[in-house]
């Protein structure tokens, strides 16, 4: 049990951080620029919200197999696979919890005040100060937001990760998988331990984000 | 002249079309509200699109015709707002050194704006004309190519506003920098304008230059 849930705690880590990194320019383009495919850009950080996990699971499954391109770029790079991998779940992750990560980040950006940024070029900012000076403290509760869904909603996963991981023992099964075993085998007091851990966590996670919300708005202060 | 305007464009209801060209002066412009000051201050910032052409110190800010356009961000304009506009999550000290400009002076503008003492203070701990105040010494302390001022003393006390006046008036005489004014006061028309601006529906109705204001002076 404590295996799978060091997994499971080490994938939301990964994929937190990654996410973070990938959903700040995404989040930027689609709060402040208009351009062409905007819309489909959108739609597409969006799908995972409404996609069956196993459809996503098998898109990447099918992008991360050893002869696929990703899968032999990989092979070839580190002399593993990427299927059924530690790292696999995580690109995985990354794509199932974007819209977790990017909407929080978009609104965040958006609901700064306009007379903050045109401050920041009257002053002669560019944009990496932008960010740091203006952007990013604006929006701080909208980022925090970000990282506890982004982690709440990588730890529970099911569909994706049992897809692309497949469950293997102290490698790729997560907490919310080995729950899943339990009960089918009838452990049900194992089951019940694991059932309240991660229950704990996500009441815990989305506690944080709700304080954070009402906590963290600059503007009506 | 040293600066050139001339801009076009439309707004919603209001039709701003401005040409004109001046030196090193402090101009005050004045008119009804929605005459177009703001919208003129703003396009000279580049906060607003607008067709035309403007050129300050020989250095050219837009030409359109040319599809030409230097960046708000490399202007390096000094720009007071209505509101004061300060960041809540920086003290006073890290508001006027935003954007890490290089600076000068910066003690005694400090100390012509009383706000020595309001250095380490959050925003949320100013009242509105000290706010004010700093925006003004964020403005004025990185000597920038353009002072624009939108009702910089809305917020003052009268005998702030008095002071303020000289303080302006001192240091623009100095710097030599071109000041554009927003203002409902006559006083500060009356104290500072080297030109006055009078501005209605989008267009400059008449620009009063200092010799005529220099003889209405002379007939009060």
């Amino acid at each position: 049990m404590i295996d799978s849930l060091i997994i499971s705690f080490q994938l939301s880590l990964m994929t937190t951080v990654i996410l973070m990194f990938v959903a700040l320019p995404v989040a930027y383009i689609l709060a402040f620029k208009n351009f062409k495919g905007r819309t489909s850009l959108e739609v597409l950080v969006a799908l995972p919200l409404v996609l069956p996990p196993t459809v996503l699971g098998y898109y990447v499954l099918l992008l991360i197999q050893p002869h696929a391109w990703l899968g032999q770029t990989w092979q070839s790079f580190f002399d593993s696979s990427l299927a059924f991998s530690f790292s696999g779940m995580v690109l995985a992750s990354v794509l199932y919890s974007l819209p977790f990560a990017v909407q929080p980040m978009q609104q965040a950006f958006r609901a700064v005040p306009r007379a903050w940024l045109e401050l920041a070029k009257i002053q002669g900012m560019n944009l990496k100060q932008t960010f740091r000076h203006v952007l990013l403290p604006a929006s701080k509760g909208g980022i925090w937001v970000a990282v506890a869904l982004s982690f709440a909603h990588t730890m529970g996963e099911f569909g994706v990760v049992l897809m692309v991981g497949g469950s293997m023992p102290g490698e790729t099964k997560v907490a919310s998988i080995e729950l899943f075993e339990m009960v089918e085998m009838q452990q049900q007091s194992d089951a019940s331990i694991l059932a309240l851990i991660l229950l704990a966590i996500s009441f815990v996670l989305l506690s944080l984000v709700y304080s954070v919300n009402r906590r963290s708005s600059w503007v009506s202060s | 002249m040293k600066h050139h305007i001339d801009i076009n464009a439309r707004f919603g209801s209001l039709k701003l079309d401005v040409q004109v060209a001046f030196n090193h002066e402090l101009i005050v412009i004045s008119g009804e509200n929605g005459a177009g000051k703001t919208s003129l201050l703003r396009s000279l910032a580049g906060l607003k699109k607008v067709d035309g052409s403007i050129q300050i110190n020989q250095q050219l800010w837009l030409d359109s015709a040319a599809s030409f356009l230097l960046p708000t961000e490399q202007r390096k304009l000094g720009f007071v707002w209505a509101g004061a506009n300060l960041l809540p999550w920086l003290n006073v000290k890290q508001n006027l050194t935003l954007g890490g400009r290089k600076y000068e002076y910066f003690e005694s503008i400090l100390e012509d704006l009383a706000l020595i003492s309001l250095l380490e203070r959050q925003p949320s701990m100013l009242s509105t004309g000290e706010a004010q105040r700093v925006a003004l010494a964020r403005a004025m302390y990185a000597k920038p190519s353009l002072l624009l001022l939108d009702e910089p003393f809305s917020a003052q006390a009268p005998d702030m506003r008095h002071r303020l006046r000289e303080v302006l008036k001192t240091w623009q005489e100095k710097h030599q920098i071109p000041v554009l004014l927003v203002s409902h006061d006559v006083e500060d028309a009356k104290v500072l304008a080297q030109q006055h601006w009078y501005m209605r529906e989008g267009k400059l109705l008449k620009t009063i230059t200092q010799k005529y204001m220099d003889k209405v002076k002379t007939n009060d």
